[in-house]
């Protein structure tokens, strides 16, 4: 058995909700529109507004570019939350 | 005098003997100069600029304000889309700051203008800015400083700023500026703390005003509006009141960049006000104290305000106090519809005192409602409506400019003629020419540019410097070599960033060749920076990460372009707008944020391919369809700029639907004008007139169209104009056809030529037949101005008539109110009717008994008719629905052709190369028509005047060999650029293609791929970001 299949194995079971520690922030990846959403990231910047740093911005041309894969990717790499922003 | 006035302006001469003065023209024609002014920077005024820098003319555009932008900027959302103005304008601001033809002038105004069109000599007075636009990188550092507050201007006094400042965050040029009459070192000799603080060193004390001159061949005036100032009238408080603000004001406290970062807030006490209420037509429709004309936008911005208010807070009631809704253009009706139904009380009442309660400091109004009893109200704040005037100074600029003005001190022009001023080669747009919104100030904008490209077409390119650069290396087969720049960005990112650490970091990731920081990556020594180490490094890709890439990442593109590398081999990664700035109180976790964003643009960099960029040649001509006054005027313009016309019309004659107007409301003679039209059209050797036929077929795409018309004729060409017209509604109510009394205004004004009224006669009008109500819910326009004209024809010519109007709202917009106030003042009375309970007619004799629930006197009352006037309106064309198959353009729920963009894109359609005008896209007047005919003509010229279009870099590719044409693409693309090939397969047409990868991310094979945004390079900053968790 391989490692891979190893972690494959653990997922059969459902999951059990464990405590949340104080400190946890989500972490989220944010898929944005370069003409609206990613122009008001930049626009919170610009006012100063201050916001928690775990969240990751990635460009797209229009958020319908936004492909399934790139949602599924994000989950099985252990993000914690998808944003779309467009 | 009017007519021979807009020859004389489109350079037209009407005696076709002077075949002299033709030919000192022509010479002429050859020593203008190629370049033109823009005298005002606002939305109208960047429209114009970049039409006429994109085909070819040297622009100068001056704006008396640090940055460019104009009322828009200050706006918060726009009607009737609730689109927010600041996303709409920004990108066209960052494009018209960009564009290699278009010089700004910030802080400057035109002290002298010398000279004839074609050639004026024009003194600029630029003021001293303090600031170094090319050092300066729009920190802030040097406001967090600077210990002088003055009263924030552009937030309208709602807060301060410092006496160094930028107008708005978001503005253009990206860079301070020093209010000289409030710095401490300007006016006293202390301070210079921002000068201590900046380290790119942009502060310069030595700053002084310059004067200098510039040649252009044409001017084009859009120095836009002033508001009223309500103070003038005391007794709605403002100024005195402190819940009392300008609809301005309100425009600040909902936006998101205003003083309250868009939480409503009462000026009183900081609190949230629950009941809010506008007060229409303060400092308009008034000639006491205030202005005679209607302000043309209010009714809709209150509407808009009032919606939006909702939005932020559901528990906001809103009260609307007018006297009339002027909901006249497309779609406003249902917007109007859309306050009513989200709850927004609508009372018609004019309002004469605000009072405090001086303890709640809550508003009081008292009003009289619709069954005449007093009505007492509280709010806790009002909005005061504020309308329109003409720019502040405008004697003076109108003087130095050497055109007219009209009496109130807008620039005159003729209704046959709008953009035209009274001197020849000046042009003029937007409220500058009377009140108008701002997709007809874009229209104006793109309609003066037409006219200059007319006049300068022979000159176009002959003042801008083409770019030479190497060739391009070729990095086929090159392992990736990836050089990281990190910007200190002085304090900005440095501060907050360990900007090291970031280029440490990201010197391990795979591919990285090289990593340093610097301290301002884009200045002049910073880009030379780069420069060199791409050379040095043999670096192949590049990541720079400082600011946003919206607007500098072409700045950047250029100059990895200037050194041999493809323009795309390029990343910015944003860790200053989207890391330091946001996160300065965690430099820890924001230094591992802007780690994590290097690296991801680092891993996508990594994957980039140099993109060619094809290019396609253009056909340099015109189909224009539909041969009434809109496309004849398309025509023209097109023709005078330069390109081959086909003009298509279904008749056997030219004029469409204005063969049957006599005149307009302000008395134009407008058969004379048609008639030489039509002339000019039929004479001018570059124009093809088709008629008694319609287009059978069009193949092709922007630049390279093919049609074939139903008589046989084909022909090649490179834009489309739709230009195909409306009808007039055949009213079926009030027993029209039954006698020959009962007419429509079209009719009234043939029988007027032919007959007198008698003294005596009754005349009553019934507005809004077939309109405003299922199933053609929108208002026509043009019924009110035709009432008024014929009402104001028939009691001039016999006062001892009675003309009686019965409408619902008088819709007298902007200068037409002066001839509203002329009808009553002649005795024509105008009788309110609500379309639930309509006038009644009845025959009688050879005349009419007319029963209305009378509004005003507050009972039924009957009016003896002779004739029964029917204001009817505007239909769309019935071919309307085949030309949209054809096409492939959509219609809105009415019928009417659907442009790019209510706001800013007018006259264009989504697809390229097409283009708009006239009824087709909505009802509207002569003097409109013309202005959206010169500007669809303006925007084809934009676009004919190019030799070849180059297809942008971002755009999607498309993998004929895995595709599986299931036409998921095909139905999905907005802009339609896949299509249906001779094989019965899907190929792409990237002439068509916008970029925006909706394609690839429908497409199940994945064989569209958007070049930049490719699914590898998305996936590899997904697997970087994620790599450490």
């Amino acid at each position: 058995m391989t490692a891979d299949g190893e972690k494959i194995e653990e997922r059969h079971g459902p999951e059990k909700p464990c405590d949340i520690p104080a400190d946890w922030k989500a972490n989220i990846i944010a898929f944005a529109c370069h003409y609206c959403a990613f122009a008001a990231a930049d626009l919170a910047g610009v006012m100063r507004l201050s916001y928690a740093p775990n969240t990751k911005v990635i460009r797209l041309p229009c958020t319908g570019k936004l492909d399934h894969i790139y949602v599924l990717r994000a989950f099985e790499r252990g993000v914690d939350g998808v944003f779309v922003a467009g | 005098m009017q007519n021979d006035k807009y020859c004389e302006t489109v350079g037209i001469c009407l005696k076709e003997d002077l075949v002299l003065t033709e030919r000192s023209q022509e010479q002429d024609t050859r020593n203008r100069i190629g370049s033109v002014l823009v005298v005002g920077a606002g939305i109208g005024g960047m429209q114009a600029a970049l039409d006429l820098a994109g085909s070819g003319f040297m622009v100068h555009l001056i704006n008396d304000e640090p940055s460019i932008g104009g009322t828009m900027s200050r706006l918060d959302k726009t009607f009737p889309t609730g689109d927010c103005a600041m996303c709409m304008i920004s990108p066209r601001m960052v494009e018209s700051s960009r564009h290699p033809n278009i010089r700004m002038h910030t802080l400057a105004r035109v002290s002298r203008v010398e000279g004839q069109e074609g050639n004026f000599t024009v003194t600029v007075a630029e003021k001293a800015r303090y600031v170094d636009a090319d050092r300066c990188t729009g920190c802030a550092a040097c406001e967090g400083e600077c210990p002088v507050k003055v009263t924030n201007v552009f937030n309208l006094g709602l807060d301060k700023r410092k006496a160094i400042y930028a107008l708005f965050p978001q503005a253009v040029p990206n860079t301070r500026a020093i209010d000289r009459d409030h710095c401490l070192f300007l006016t006293r000799g202390v301070c210079r703390k921002c000068e201590k603080v900046c380290d790119a060193n942009a502060i310069n004390f030595e700053d002084t005003d310059k004067e200098y001159e510039l040649k252009v061949g044409s001017i084009i005036l859009t120095p836009g509006l002033k508001t009223y100032d309500p103070a003038i009238r005391q007794e709605l408080g403002y100024g005195r009141l402190k819940n009392v603000v300008t609809s301005l004001q309100f425009e600040r406290l909902l936006s998101a960049s205003g003083p309250y970062s868009g939480t409503v807030t009462r000026p009183s006490d900081g609190g949230h006000p629950k009941r809010l209420a506008w007060i229409q037509c303060v400092g308009s429709r008034n000639a006491h104290n205030a202005n005679p004309w209607c302000s043309s936008v209010c009714c809709m911005y209150a509407a808009k305000q009032s919606i939006i208010a909702k939005e932020h807070d559901p528990e906001v009631d809103a009260t609307v106090f007018y006297m009339e809704l002027r909901a006249f253009g497309k779609d406003f009706d249902k917007y109007i519809d859309k306050a009513k139904s989200n709850g927004v009380a609508y009372r018609r009442a004019m309002i004469s005192e605000i009072v405090e309660d001086p303890q709640t400091k809550n508003l009081l109004i008292h009003s009289v409602d619709e069954a005449g009893r007093m009505v007492h109200e509280e709010f806790d704040m009002v909005i005061l409506s504020i309308g329109f005037e003409p720019r502040e100074g405008a004697p003076e600029f109108a003087k130095t400019f050497g055109i007219e003005t009209d009496q109130y001190g807008f620039a005159k022009t003729s209704k046959l003629a709008p953009v035209a001023t009274s001197r020849p080669g000046i042009y003029v747009a937007g409220t500058y020419q009377g009140p108008k919104d701002i997709p007809e100030t874009v229209i104006q904008g793109s309609g003066s540019a037409a006219q200059a490209m007319a006049l300068l077409g022979e000159s176009r390119g002959s003042e801008i410097e083409a770019v030479v650069l190497p060739d391009e290396r070729d990095i086929a087969g090159e392992e990736p070599r990836v050089g990281v720049i990190v910007c200190h960005c002085g304090v900005n990112i440095a501060g907050t960033v360990d900007v090291e650490k970031v280029a440490e970091v990201a010197s391990h990731q795979p591919g990285v060749a090289h990593a340093e920081t610097i301290i301002y990556a884009c200045a002049p020594d910073g880009q030379q920076k780069i420069r060199d180490l791409i050379r040095e490094k043999g670096l192949n890709r590049v990541v720079v990460a400082s600011c946003t890439p919206r607007t500098h990442a072409p700045l950047f593109q250029d100059t990895i372009r200037e050194v041999g590398l493809n323009r795309f081999l390029f990343e910015l990664a944003d860790i200053r707008e989207q890391c330091s700035w946001c996160h300065m109180n965690d430099k820890e976790k924001a230094t591992s944020k802007a780690i994590e964003i290097v690296n991801m643009n680092v891993a996508k960099t990594r994957l980039l391919e140099p993109v060619k960029s094809n290019s396609v040649g253009v056909t340099h001509a015109a189909l224009v369809i539909g041969g009434g006054i809109a496309g004849m005027t398309a025509s023209l313009s097109l023709a005078d700029q330069g390109y081959g016309v086909h003009l298509v019309e279904r008749n056997s004659v030219l004029g469409g639907l204005l063969s049957k107007v006599r005149r307009n409301l302000e008395g134009d003679d407008v058969q004379a004008f048609l008639e030489q039209i039509r002339g000019r059209v039929e004479r001018n050797e570059r124009i093809t007139v088709h008629l008694d036929t319609t287009v059978e077929h069009t193949e092709g795409f922007v630049g390279n169209f093919k049609t074939t018309l139903k008589d046989g004729a084909a022909f090649d060409h490179g834009a489309i104009v739709l230009a195909s017209g409306g009808a007039e509604y055949v009213p079926t109510e009030y027993g029209y056809g039954s006698s020959a009394n009962i007419m429509t205004q079209r009719e009234l004004e043939s029988w007027l030529a032919a007959s007198e009224p008698k003294a005596g006669e009754t005349f009553v009008m019934i507005q809004c037949v077939g309109s405003r109500e299922e199933p053609a819910n929108y208002c026509s326009r043009i019924c009110c101005q035709d009432a008024l004209k014929n009402s104001i024809a028939i009691k001039e010519r016999q006062p001892e008539a009675q003309v009686v109007v019965l409408y619902r709202d008088l819709r007298a917009y902007g200068l037409k109110e002066d001839y509203y106030k002329q009808a009553r003042d002649l005795g024509v009375l105008f009788l309110l009717y609500v379309p639930e309970q309509k006038p009644e007619v009845t025959a009688d004799g050879n005349g009419f008994k007319v029963r209305l629930d009378g509004k005003v006197l507050g009972g039924e009352m009957e009016i003896d008719a002779d004739y029964l006037i029917l204001s009817t309106g505007l239909r769309p064309q019935e071919d309307a629905l085949q030309l949209s198959q054809a096409y492939k353009v959509t219609r809105n729920a009415d019928g009417y052709f659907m442009e790019a963009h209510v706001k800013l894109r007018p006259v264009d359609f989504p697809s390229e190369g097409l283009f708009l005008a006239g009824l087709a896209h909505a009802p509207k007047n002569l003097e409109e028509t013309i202005s959206q005919s010169l500007a669809a003509a303006g925007r084809a010229g934009t676009l004919l005047s190019r030799d070849s279009l180059t297809v942008s870099g971002i755009i999607a590719k498309h993998n004929r060999d895995i595709c599986m044409s299931c036409l998921a693409c095909f139905r999905a693309c907005p802009f339609g650029s896949p299509f249906i090939d001779e094989d019965g397969r899907v190929s792409h047409n990237e002439v068509k293609c916008a970029g925006c990868g909706i394609c690839a991310g429908i497409c199940p094979a994945k064989a569209f791929q958007v070049n930049c945004f490719r699914d590898d390079q998305i996936l590899a900053m997904i697997d970087s970001v994620t790599a450490n968790d």
